[in-house]
């Protein structure tokens, strides 16, 4: 098993309730895992405890072998290998297409970053806008970067949070095709969350369902949603 | 990987270096708030009989009369400027702010040369109408003229805070009264008054604690409040310990200010949080109701920013060329040095703060931003107080290694320096600065901060690549704010700078004191002008913001 989750509980400050309880996952090396649930199922928080955004009131995740959390140790989010693709992208305004990719990259030198931006620009077909800043791209180039800046430090596991939210529908489509031709093309595994079943079902190797922060069932797309 | 707790608890740089900011701006004023329990001696026996109730009864109708009066003008200006259209609208909408730029020390001794028996408006009664009038009516040093100075020239914190509520939330309510079949005064007093309540209330706070904060209107007036008595106490009878009591007293008086603010703002916020709010549509006001509402506004226009200014301009033509030479040259550069010097300090420790405590989510950072808030709360003369016996004591502990240095040393170092001003700055104007810095990390959210470290930046990496990028113009219009605030503060300036150092306020203010009003104008003129420019960025690129 690549990815290991085991008990993880977590309840918000001011929070009545466990917002995630006893949430268990296992993710094979390459799968491409769907977390559906509706909005305040806690979908999210399981990425946030995985990318290390919040700390868990107990339970262990492991990731290749390495113990990201238990009980009495924390891996911090910047040394964990986790990418992230964040709803609103997060592309930071101040920084060109280029410098953001080159944002994560950071122990190798510059020619070496050059050639990587260059390969993942090129994954998601958007060469010739390294040159542009954020708000001279449409919604879905944008979040093309977004994926892009979370691809380029080959991390581990990548993580995408509600990534059609902000699209219209005829994107949406095109889009969610593009993504899953890159993200079988990277071979990474990868966990996205989503409320949408059409979402899930086309993306997803496997669907966990999540209500009131509990897993409700799991299993293959087909055998799932019907 | 680190411990699990080292992470919750959130142990790193930025909570180390907030952790002692912040205890260096609570550790003085704590000193305060402990002379309560230091006992007391036969002075304080003497003030507690004889004179305290007084301070107490002299400030708080200060404060009442003040607070009343800035409501007053503050709410019915809002509104006019809000709801209708006369002429000269557009002009009154942020000249009315100007009086803000007129320090009220400044106001007080414009205003008693403009009245006083040689002053112009005298002057031309008796001389060209030949008239004598009671020399009474013209006396404006006493507690009714204080009233007026601090209304006149502090009214603007009610009027803009109201005005930019009103003209952003009240739109749908102010038409749909009308629609109703409710007149402009009904309206006034059941929609506007009670829907403004927490703008109204939160900026008469600001004008009290502006009343608690002055020495020199008083001091200038010859009226014993607290701020005169306090420096009185300690300068006059030599009486620390008494001073720190008096300083006490008014510290708890504050607390229940901020307290009453707290109540009466309640937890009605009364603003939209789902419709879009869109502007009041604003009904002309013609003929005589025209002219009534321009010449209101004219009025106040004229007492608190037209006369005053007017007047400084002359005096100034008089004496231009005996003020400006090289000692104004000098004074200026003191000014913008100890100005500039404290504003990069105070917006450095805000930024560090703010930064803490938007990571960190525990009970410590909400306390820090709260204390950090507090300081400007705390009037001008119990920080003077508290800086001075933190420094003496500081000096006294650190006497072996001043010895060590130089054998030859004096015992007073650090509280005969600039340091001690510099750091009561920092203790005073911290929330300003705080406050900018603050606002402009929630204009950005947390998730460029999250982003930022899944891409493998730590904290403080994160803080110079993304961070400080994005809060750029927060920190730059904080280092303003606090930079003018600095350069017209006059109580911890006059109490705390160092021998033989003056800024433009403290001169001003002395040239006034030993009757040479007409000398003190040029300088007063340098910061009524800063503030100004201050003043016209600061509301027409808020104006732009909001549009």
């Amino acid at each position: 098993m690549f990815v290991k989750i085991k008990g993880l509980n977590f309840r918000y400050k001011n929070a009545q309730e466990e917002t995630i309880n006893d949430f268990h996952l296992r993710i094979n090396k390459g799968e491409i895992v769907s977390i559906l649930g509706q909005s305040g199922s806690g979908k999210s928080t399981v990425l946030r405890l995985l990318a290390g955004l919040e700390i868990p009131s107990s339970g262990v995740i492991i990731i290749d072998n390495l113990v990201i959390v238990d009980d009495n140790n924390f891996v911090l989010p910047e040394k964990r290998g986790v990418g992230m693709v964040f709803q609103d992208y997060a592309l930071f305004p101040h920084m060109t297409v280029e410098e953001n990719i080159m944002f994560g990259l950071k122990k190798i030198d510059r020619k070496a970053k050059k050639i990587r931006v260059e390969e993942v620009l090129a994954l998601v077909n958007l060469k010739e806008f390294s040159k542009r800043y954020p708000y001279e791209l449409s919604g879905g180039q944008q979040q093309r970067v977004a994926l892009a800046r979370a691809l380029a430090p080959q991390p581990f596991l990548l993580l995408l949070d509600e990534p059609f939210s902000n699209l219209d529908k005829d994107l949406q489509l095109k889009i969610r095709e593009e993504l899953k031709g890159i993200l079988k093309a990277t071979g990474i595994t990868a966990i996205f969350v989503t409320h949408d079943q059409e979402d899930a079902k086309a993306l997803a190797d496997r669907i966990v369902i999540l209500e009131d922060g509990k897993i409700l069932r799991e299993g293959k797309p087909q055998e799932i949603l019907e | 990987m680190i411990k699990i707790n080292k992470v919750k608890q959130n142990l790193n740089a930025w909570s180390v270096l907030s952790f002692i900011f912040i205890m260096l701006i609570i550790l003085p004023n704590l000193n305060i708030l402990g002379g309560i329990f230091s006992p007391a001696n036969e002075n304080w026996q003497h003030i507690k009989t004889f004179l305290l109730q007084d301070y107490i009864f002299k400030t708080l109708k200060l404060v009442v009369f003040t607070g009343l009066f800035t409501i007053i003008l503050g709410t019915s200006l809002s509104w006019l400027i809000s709801a209708f259209d006369f002429p000269l609208r557009n002009f009154f909408k942020w000249s009315l702010v100007f009086s803000l730029a007129i320090p009220p020390y400044i106001a007080a001794y414009t205003y008693n040369g403009l009245l006083n028996y040689t002053g112009i408006i005298q002057t031309f009664l008796r001389g060209t109408l030949h008239l004598q009038i009671n020399q009474k009516y013209f006396d404006i040093m006493s507690e009714k003229g204080a009233i007026f100075i601090f209304t006149m020239f502090l009214f603007p914190y009610v009027y803009t805070i109201t005005q930019a509520f009103l003209e952003k939330q009240s739109a749908a309510l102010i038409e749909n009264a009308r629609i109703l079949g409710r007149s402009p005064l009904e309206i006034f007093f059941y929609i506007i008054i009670p829907i403004s309540r927490a703008a109204i209330v939160g900026g008469t706070s600001l004008v009290i604690l502006e009343v608690l904060n002055d020495y020199g209107v008083v001091k200038y007036f010859g009226i014993t409040t607290f701020s005169t008595a306090i420096f009185q106490t300690w300068f006059a009878f030599g009486d620390i310990n008494s001073a720190i009591r008096l300083s006490a007293v008014l510290l708890l008086i504050v607390f229940v200010i901020l307290f009453l603010e707290k109540i009466l703002r309640g937890r009605k916020r009364f603003s939209f949080t789902t419709t879009k709010s869109r502007p009041i549509t604003r009904q002309k006001l013609v003929g005589i109701k025209g002219m009534v509402a321009f010449s209101y506004c004219l009025t106040i226009f004229s007492l608190g920013f037209l006369i005053p200014t007017l007047q400084l301009l002359y005096w100034s033509l008089l004496t231009y060329q005996k003020i400006l030479n090289g000692k104004f040259l000098s004074l200026l550069v003191n000014t913008v040095f100890v100005s500039l010097l404290a504003a990069g300090l105070i917006v450095i420790i805000a930024v560090v703060i703010a930064n803490y405590c938007r990571i960190s989510s525990g009970l410590a950072a909400k306390i820090y931003s709260k204390v950090t808030t507090l300081g400007y709360s705390i009037p001008g003369a119990v920080i003077a107080i508290a800086v001075i016996v933190f420094f003496i004591n500081l000096d006294h502990r650190l006497y072996w290694f001043y010895k060590f240095l130089n054998p030859e040393t004096g015992k007073l170092i650090l509280s005969s320096s600039l340091v001690m001003l510099i750091f009561a700055y920092v203790i005073r104007f911290l929330a300003i600065g705080f406050n900018s810095i603050e606002s402009g990390f929630e204009k950005n959210g947390v998730s460029f901060f999250e982003a930022s470290r899944t891409l493998g930046m730590n904290i403080t990496e994160t803080f110079w690549k993304v961070d400080l990028p994005m809060i750029r113009p927060a920190v730059i219009s904080g280092f303003l704010l606090v930079f003018v605030d600095i350069l017209k503060e006059l109580p911890l300036t006059l109490i705390l700078r160092p021998f033989n150092f003056d800024t433009l306020a403290t001169k001003a203010f002395e040239y006034a004191n030993d009757e040479m009003i007409h000398e003190a104008s040029i300088a007063s003129l340098f910061i009524i002008a800063v503030s100004i420019i201050a003043i016209y960025f600061f509301y027409k690129t808020g104006d732009k913001e909001a549009e």
